[in-house]
């Protein structure tokens, strides 16, 4: 205990630093901008920012690119409740009761629940970071090729058991990312795969023009086919400070979202979406009045925002002390890190303290640096809201543009951020998802290398995989997740969410 | 729904088989070593099945709530593929134009054309965000936009 407390110490250090105190309240700004703004996604926002962060030194850019992402969980809110439009897919969950709660006259309380409950379960998704953290660095640190490789299927597993749409495409979606994932020179035999002697593909694909194609640029090319219709709430939005009566009935809601939304954010492959909705099915089953969901029930708006905020925090966990990330966001961050030359996993902890410590630590600062921004910022919000999508979208396209390019100075990952945005819209259109495609894509060289370690290690015989108890243990749960015919509960699942 | 299933599992099915097949000319190896066209080996064969699994379902079901606006009848794509055409171009163009021209004429055509906003509109805003995004991303971040033919004017 006193470690972590020293080390909690190290991280203020860190993160207290007035240059990181900087990087951390852009990064939470832009992460609550993107937040609000419909059509742009945390993923995509990391995407097209990471080129930035090129000249600034690590710590200080895993510090901003953390702060997108909690920053566009408490962004998401606020045009889920006011315009009925989710600005990201963990705050879909919302409009439910949020627009509801606005429309009779209480968008402050909805607002002002969505922040307090987020900042209570951010706070709480950082302690648990905090503590838990350590422990499962050191025991990772047992993990061999054999455990490496198993825990990397059920991350893809989850992820596809978990996606919204069919499963067998959301697979078919992983084996494409896996296959993308080969692209390039061969570790172990340094022979070319699938180049097709074009120049640029020979370092293989890039993860992150894949991630921009596949989230910024599909996403406007599917918004230019359906217009996005706002209608903005016209009143003023008052008394953003819920009532006592409210807190009543909303502090348990937060607590079981904090906690909920937190364990299955460490589980790779959940995350905030998923803390979100299962939050929701929770906080109508639990309630006493279970008919008032859906009609501006402030439960409905607190229980999910906290869910998705500790969710968010959650899935860093298995990033910084697993290397293997929960969530595509996670994915491009761990794309980022390793840019910047730093191998996130269990020697993250000893071989950078700083990083780890520093990012954890201002994730703490930067939830109450989001805190005071959101409260008396949300009538400028609100405004950003009104930028027309006519100008809103050629925005987005040349900020991807700029953000492709920037990676490596040339066209090259232009072209290949556009091909994806194609392929993305094509996705989206034929109701495939985009998330285990990169998923996949970023664990693949992994996968592989430890497959192939695994089996070299035990002279070719697959037995090492259910030999070992971790390993073993990982591999039945994505036997389970595949196999038991839990078709009803994902069937429920789908239908809240559709609905 | 169906249809659309249809073409896109046969789509992945092309690709798998293209895969699988190549993948084997890369080697297999050996269990005990195995080679690099292993793993992808295993996956092409496992997204065929996929795939064969997405064209099968597609065939038999036709399930009611995953009809709507999914089929190639209801794309619009009358504004998708000048939009992709002009990104393009823009890529084309970039390094030997430079990063303002592109970015004045993407931006013109995006609104004067595709939006038929105003042309003193459209010419006045597409200065201003072409000066502004310049601003941010090459002085402030120092990105390194291609500079092109205003190469000369270092600036």
């Amino acid at each position: 205990m006193a470690e972590v407390l020293q080390n909690v110490g190290y991280g203020f250090q860190v993160a207290l630093q007035p240059l990181n105190l900087m990087y951390c309240f852009i990064g939470v700004l832009i992460g609550t901008l993107v937040g609000v703004l419909p059509g742009l996604g945390p993923a995509a926002a990391i995407a097209l920012l990471l080129p930035t962060t090129f000249k600034v030194n690590p710590v200080s850019a895993t510090i901003m690119l953390a702060g997108i992402y909690y920053g566009a969980m408490y962004g998401g809110s606020t045009t889920s409740i006011l315009v009925n439009i989710p600005g990201e897919a963990a705050s879909v969950v919302t409009c439910l009761d949020g627009y509801q709660m606005a429309q009779k006259g209480r968008a402050g309380p909805a607002l002002g629940i969505a922040a307090f409950g987020s900042f209570i379960a951010g706070t709480f998704a950082v302690i648990a970071l905090t503590c838990v953290g350590p422990f499962l660095s050191n025991l990772a640190l047992k993990f061999g090729p054999p455990e490496y490789f198993s825990l990397m299927i059920v991350g893809i597993t989850v992820l596809t058991y978990l996606s919204s749409g069919s499963m067998v495409k959301a697979l078919l979606m992983a084996g494409v990312g896996l296959i993308l994932s080969g692209v390039g020179m061969d570790t172990i035999s340094g022979q070319y795969r699938f180049t097709f002697n074009i120049q640029s593909l020979l370092n293989g694909v890039g993860v992150v023009p894949v991630a921009m194609g596949l989230f910024g640029i599909s996403e406007v090319l599917l918004n230019l086919e359906t217009e996005i219709k706002r209608e903005i709430l016209t009143t003023r939005v008052r008394n953003l400070f819920p009532t006592l009566k409210d807190w009543a009935v909303s502090i348990w809601s937060i607590i079981r979202g904090s906690i909920l939304g937190f364990f299955l954010g460490i589980l790779p492959g959940g995350g905030a979406v998923i803390a979100s909705f299962a939050s929701y099915a929770i906080e109508k089953k639990v309630s006493k009045h279970p008919e008032e969901f859906g009609k501006g029930a402030i439960q409905g708006v607190a229980g999910p925002e906290a869910a998705n905020n500790a969710g968010a925090g959650g899935s860093f966990i298995p990033l910084l002390t697993l290397g293997i990330p929960a969530n595509p966001v996670m994915a491009i961050l761990l794309g980022a890190l390793m840019i910047h030359g730093l191998q996130p996993g269990p020697l993250l902890m000893k071989d950078a303290p700083d990083l780890f410590w520093g990012t954890i630590v201002s994730m703490y600062i930067g939830n109450g640096m989001l805190l005071v921004l959101n409260l008396p910022l949300i009538p400028m919000w609100v405004k950003v809201l009104k930028v027309p999508y006519y100008l809103l979208y050629p925005l987005i396209l040349l900020f991807c543009l700029i953000g492709a390019y920037s990676l490596s100075n040339s066209v090259a990952d232009v072209i290949a951020m556009l091909i994806f945005g194609i392929l993305g819209f094509l996705m989206k259109r034929f109701r495939y998802e985009g998330a285990p495609l990169i998923l996949a894509l970023v664990l693949g060289q992994k996968l592989e290398t430890n497959l192939r370690r695994s089996l070299i290690m035990a002279r070719g015989d697959f037995s090492i995989f259910i030999s070992r108890p971790i390993s073993l243990g990982f591999l039945i749960t994505a036997a389970l997740l595949l196999l038991i015919p839990i078709i009803t509960q994902r069937r429920k699942l789908s239908s809240l969410r559709e609905r | 729904m169906e249809k659309a299933d249809r073409a896109s599992g046969l789509f992945w099915l092309v690709f798998s088989l293209f895969v699988t097949y190549k993948s084997y000319k890369l080697g297999l190896g050996i269990l005990h070593q195995p080679g690099p066209g292993f793993l992808f080996f295993w996956t092409g064969i496992v997204t065929a099945i996929l795939s064969l699994i997405i064209i099968v379902m597609s065939l038999r079901n036709r399930p009611p709530e995953e009809t709507a606006g999914s089929d190639f009848g209801s794309w619009k794509v009358a504004k998708i593929v000048p939009v992709l055409i002009s990104l393009f171009v823009y890529v084309l163009f970039m390094e030997w134009l430079g990063f303002l021209i592109v970015t004045l004429l993407l931006f013109i055509f995006l609104l004067g054309v595709i939006e038929k906003k105003r042309w003193w509109f459209a010419v006045l805003v597409s200065l201003l965000i072409t000066t502004l995004t310049y601003m941010v991303f090459e002085v402030a971040l120092q990105s390194q936009l291609p500079k092109g033919l205003l190469e000369f004017l270092r600036f």
